[in-house]
């Protein structure tokens, strides 16, 4: 998530002699990417996930702290306190939390007599760098303590909220709420709301205040209200509702639960410096977790096998300490603030090393003992099928892995949370959707031929889907027997043995498809080769043309070809016209030379035989 | 004077049939058939001849012109239809070639093969893990907690197949580190994987899709430290890049790794300076770290003596920053419009 942090506000906590450039330099390398820098004191910092701290102006200017002396800067930290006001007062409120579970922490204090006005200038061009509308004294408030402290807060008119009553519960299915913004809001079951007196809605805890309880001009009363919320529940509801705050995004990153009352007590501070207004309420708080100190066994070697390097003793401990860290003996205390992100030494080893600095540690290639290899083939011979079909003229497509349920085939996988109705099922065939692919590219050119070479996902029950690898092919206004030929020439090209069984489409629009299974045809291929010998005798090549009688298929006259002597050596398909077929056989004898007489006996007898099995009769 | 005639003739055709030109043709021309040419000099002085001689000397002379003017004009045929012909030819030999019909390689397998060359020198092993994975293996393995955004519905596809009570659902990998755990679990040590595989987001716009391609880099060994990984990005980012493009890791949080790292290399197009399509003169490549040691656990793997590196990027990410192609929609890789694919 990113920030948006004044370099000018920065300066409230750090005392530094670096430049903006300096700084965000140093953040960049140590701490945070720093995007942008806009207008020449802000930065927009992309603070990671694990960092919640770090989306304040307190969090970042404790990385400063910590980082612009290793890069040669002074860094004086500024103590900022308020002085703390005594809270106390015949204001109440009587607060009901349905499970502790949702709200860690809940503090509140009211404060009456305020005046809502304008902020003062220095407010409003603050929240306004940071990309907030000022809106008046109390709420500019809350949300410069927010951007500050990093611990979103809210305030109430406390006269609107019914018998000064709350119940902080979880939401049933299609309750109402219209927020802030003015939008209603109709909620999905386990959103964390509070409930006035009334049974009113009043507040999307964490999200955004309701606006039946909203500070406005007229209010005088004021309920100042800072807490901690659990985290999962904030992003879900804030996911669900399609509603992402400030204020949701810092606290389902988690927000620090030790600065829930100095952050009260800032806010309460400032609230009664800008609206004159005074406390008028005890401060109520309530524990619903304990947390205890979390502490690591400090370990400095291993510190150093993990930088690979050596990093000094007194840089490890003077490291940690500036980043908050107490180090009794050898246990290194973690800061509340670090609470869900600091566990184990590695966390550590990671602080003090981003402090040193990763440009400060050599590259090296790893050396050590060889990898274990176990050859596999599939990666070649894909890489080998991908030129042949490029050079056959072949078009490479890649497609989603989800497709519609019109393609989807026979017992496809369902995807349960589709982005959409195009992506409905893990697809069973690479077909259907390179049909599309060519009928899409319709005027492109008459002659079109594409291949994909991709996983399908066919279910298998009590087991992840079986995942083979395909190699799908179309084509349009190809001859079927050139692409039947394409395919066979890509076996030879592979080395692909035996009978590999494969079956041509046709379909309508002159169109053709066929889709083989690449990791079968991969373990087919490859076969030992078989060597004959070479002989110094001449082979005699001859047509003949025959009329296809009863045979069905080629291989049928291939077989009687082939089998009437052993003499023939090769039989090859020349052309066919109408019914008439004219097969090219190679004559060869390996003892002698063949004469034209030897071999008229031998296509005699090929003859009978075609006309005895299928009768075949030679073309006159 | 037969004679005179007859050697005349045999002269002449002989000059013709040596001249291999126009120019030396038409000096063959005035030689013999020209106002003041050989033929011309038989008749001009026939003072000395009886009428019987003059008729004879007029017959073989004519007779002889006419075979002169023959052969001439054959023989001009000839040269200047040479002349056409050599032309012709030449001019035949600059039309372009007549090109077997080639197709295209996809992106996608044009940057797979370069990433591929790049790691095997360095031992790396090329491998494939399954792509509708447990989600065991895509997350709880990889130490990524159950309230982890990643885990939720809006980011990972889910299948619609019961749960196994010990690896959970099943989901579209959303990375291609569900192959760390594939790997570790093979138990063979020490490791150098290479893992380029299909995965899935639910996402799509200009800079996402659904079905994306990622290259993993994972290792693990004894005494495997920063340096190493900082040794063998320097080597990726020096082949891959050129030797102009200077890398920097930075701080940043994956649940697999720690400490875990943003990979940037300086920006292309301003080549360090800045300028609006980088960050202060650098572009994040991907992410990288240590393997976390729950990580190697879940491998089967003992922390306290093996550690390694991991690094998960973008195929199409790496592919589009290095060539500098500025693909304005990400999704054209996936549309398959014959007009793009053509153009690589």
């Amino acid at each position: 998530m990113n920030v948006l942090i004044p370099f000018s506000w920065l300066k409230d906590y750090v005392k530094t002699n670096a430049g903006i450039r300096d700084v965000a330099k140093a953040l960049s390398e140590h701490s945070f990417s720093v995007e942008k820098i806009i207008d020449d004191d802000t930065l927009e910092i992309e603070v990671t996930p694990n960092r919640g701290d770090g989306l304040s102006v307190l969090g970042i200017a404790r990385e400063l702290a910590a980082v612009l002396p290793v890069k040669g800067f002074s860094a004086d930290w500024v103590k900022k306190s308020f002085p703390v006001k005594k809270y106390s007062g015949r204001d109440k409120l009587k607060v009901k939390i349905s499970d502790n579970s949702l709200v860690p922490r809940f503090s509140a204090v009211v404060i009456d007599k305020v005046k809502v006005k304008e902020s003062p200038a220095l407010v409003k061009e603050r929240l306004s760098k940071v990309g907030i509308r000022a809106i008046n004294n109390i709420v500019d408030v809350t949300n410069y303590c927010m951007i500050e402290l990093g611990q979103p807060m809210h305030a109430f008119d406390y006269n609107k909220i019914t018998g000064h009553e709350m119940t902080v519960r979880e939401s049933k299915r299609g309750e109402e709420i219209v927020t802030l913004d003015g939008v209603k809001r109709v909620l999905p079951e386990g959103v964390i709301v509070i409930e006035d007196g009334d049974g009113r809605l009043i507040d999307l805890c964490g999200i955004m205040g309701g606006l039946n309880s909203e500070v406005d001009e007229n209010t005088t009363k004021v309920l100042l209200f800072v807490q901690v919320y659990d985290p999962v529940r904030i992003r879900k509801s804030s996911m669900s509702l399609g509603h992402r705050t400030e204020a949701a995004l810092r606290f389902e990153k988690g927000v620090d639960f030790e600065s829930v009352i100095p952050s009260l007590q800032t806010a309460v501070g400032m609230l009664t410096e800008l609206s004159g207004g005074e406390v008028s309420s005890e401060l109520i708080d309530l524990t619903g977790t304990v947390y205890t100190k979390k502490h690591i066994k400090i370990d400095y070697e291993k510190i150093n096998k993990i930088a690979g390097t050596e990093i000094k003793k007194d840089f490890v401990n003077s490291t940690l300490t500036s980043l908050g860290f107490v180090i009794k003996g050898s246990d290194v205390y973690v800061p509340s603030w670090r609470y869900d992100d600091i566990e184990i030494i590695e966390d550590l080893a990671e602080e003090v090393i981003r402090i040193y600095g990763y440009q400060e540690l050599p590259n090296e290639l790893p050396g050590g003992t060889l990898p274990h290899h176990t050859k596999t083939d599939n990666f070649a011979l894909e890489d080998k099928t991908k030129d042949f079909l490029k050079h056959m003229g072949f078009f490479e497509c890649y497609n989603y892995s989800a497709v519609p349920g019109s393609m989807a085939g026979h017992g496809a996988l369902k995807v349960k949370n589709p982005l959409n109705a195009d992506l409905e099922f893990l697809r069973t065939s690479l077909t259907p959707k390179l049909l599309d692919v060519l009928n899409k590219n319709k005027g492109y050119s008459e002659t079109v031929k594409l291949f994909e070479l991709s996983s399908v996902y066919l279910a298998k029950k009590g087991d992840l889907p079986e995942q083979p690898y395909m190699l799908g092919m179309v084509a349009r206004g190809v001859d079927f027997l050139v692409f039947k030929g394409i395919v066979e020439a890509l076996f030879e090209e592979l080395g692909v043995t035996g009978d590999f069984p494969y079956e041509i489409t046709e379909h309508s629009g002159a169109i053709i498809s066929c889709e083989l299974p690449f990791d079968k045809m991969v373990d087919s291929a490859g076969g030992s080769r078989v060597y004959s010998p070479l002989t110094g005798f001449n082979s005699i090549k001859e047509d003949i043309t025959i009329i296809v009688g009863d045979a069905t298929s080629f291989s049928e006259i291939v077989s009687v070809v082939s089998s009437t002597d052993v003499r023939v050596n090769k039989v090859g398909f020349k052309d066919m016209y109408e019914d008439a077929l004219t097969l090219s056989i190679e004559f060869l004898d390996r003892a002698k030379q063949i004469t034209s007489e030897e071999t008229k006996g031998i296509r005699d007898a090929i003859i009978k035989n075609l006309d005895s099995k299928y009768g075949i009769k030679l073309k006159v | 004077m037969k004679l005179d005639l007859r050697s005349i003739k045999s002269e002449a055709k002989d000059e013709l049939e040596k001249t291999p030109d126009l120019r030396s043709l038409s000096e063959w021309h005035s030689k013999y058939l020209g106002k003041k040419g050989v033929l011309r000099s038989l008749t001009s002085d026939v003072s000395g001849l009886t009428p019987e001689e003059k008729k004879e000397l007029g017959r073989g002379v004519n007779e002889l012109r006419s075979f002169l003017e023959d052969i001439y004009s054959s023989s001009l045929n000839s040269v200047t239809s040479i002349k056409k012909d050599k032309s012709l030819e030449n001019f035949y030999k600059t039309l372009p070639g007549k090109k077997p019909e080639i197709g295209h390689l996809h992106l996608i397998t044009q940057a797979i093969r370069e990433i591929n060359e790049v790691f095997s020198k360095l031992g790396f092993i090329r491998v494939r893990y399954p792509e509708v994975e447990w989600d065991y293996y895509s997350f709880e393995a990889l130490n990524m907690p159950k309230t982890h955004p990643a885990r939720d519905e809006w980011e990972t596809f889910f299948i619609d197949l019961p749960e196994d009570p010990k690896l959970g659902k099943v989901v579209i990998t959303p990375h291609t580190s569900n192959g760390q755990i594939r790997e570790m679990l093979k138990g063979r040590l020490p490791i150098r994987m290479l893992n380029i595989s299909r995965c899935g987001r639910r996402q799509s716009d200009i800079n996402h899709v659904p079905t994306f391609y990622q290259f993993e880099g994972f290792v693990v060994d004894k005494d495997i430290s920063i340096t190493h990984l900082k040794g063998v990005l320097e080597y990726l980012i020096y082949n891959f890049f050129g030797k102009d493009t200077k890398f920097r890791l930075r701080p940043y949080d994956f649940r697999f790794t720690e400490p875990s790292f943003e990979v940037d290399v300086t920006c292309g197009i301003c080549g360090g300076k800045g300028c609006r399509f980088c960050k202060e003169g650098w572009v994040e490549l991907g992410g990288a770290g240590m393997v976390h040691p729950n990580v190697l656990r879940a491998g089967g793997i003992d922390p306290e003596v093996y550690s390694g590196f991991a690094f998960g990027w973008g195929v199409e990410r790496v592919l589009m920053m290095r060539t500098g192609l500025k693909i304005d929609d990400i999704r054209y890789l996936f549309e398959n419009n014959l007009k793009f694919l053509e153009q690589f």
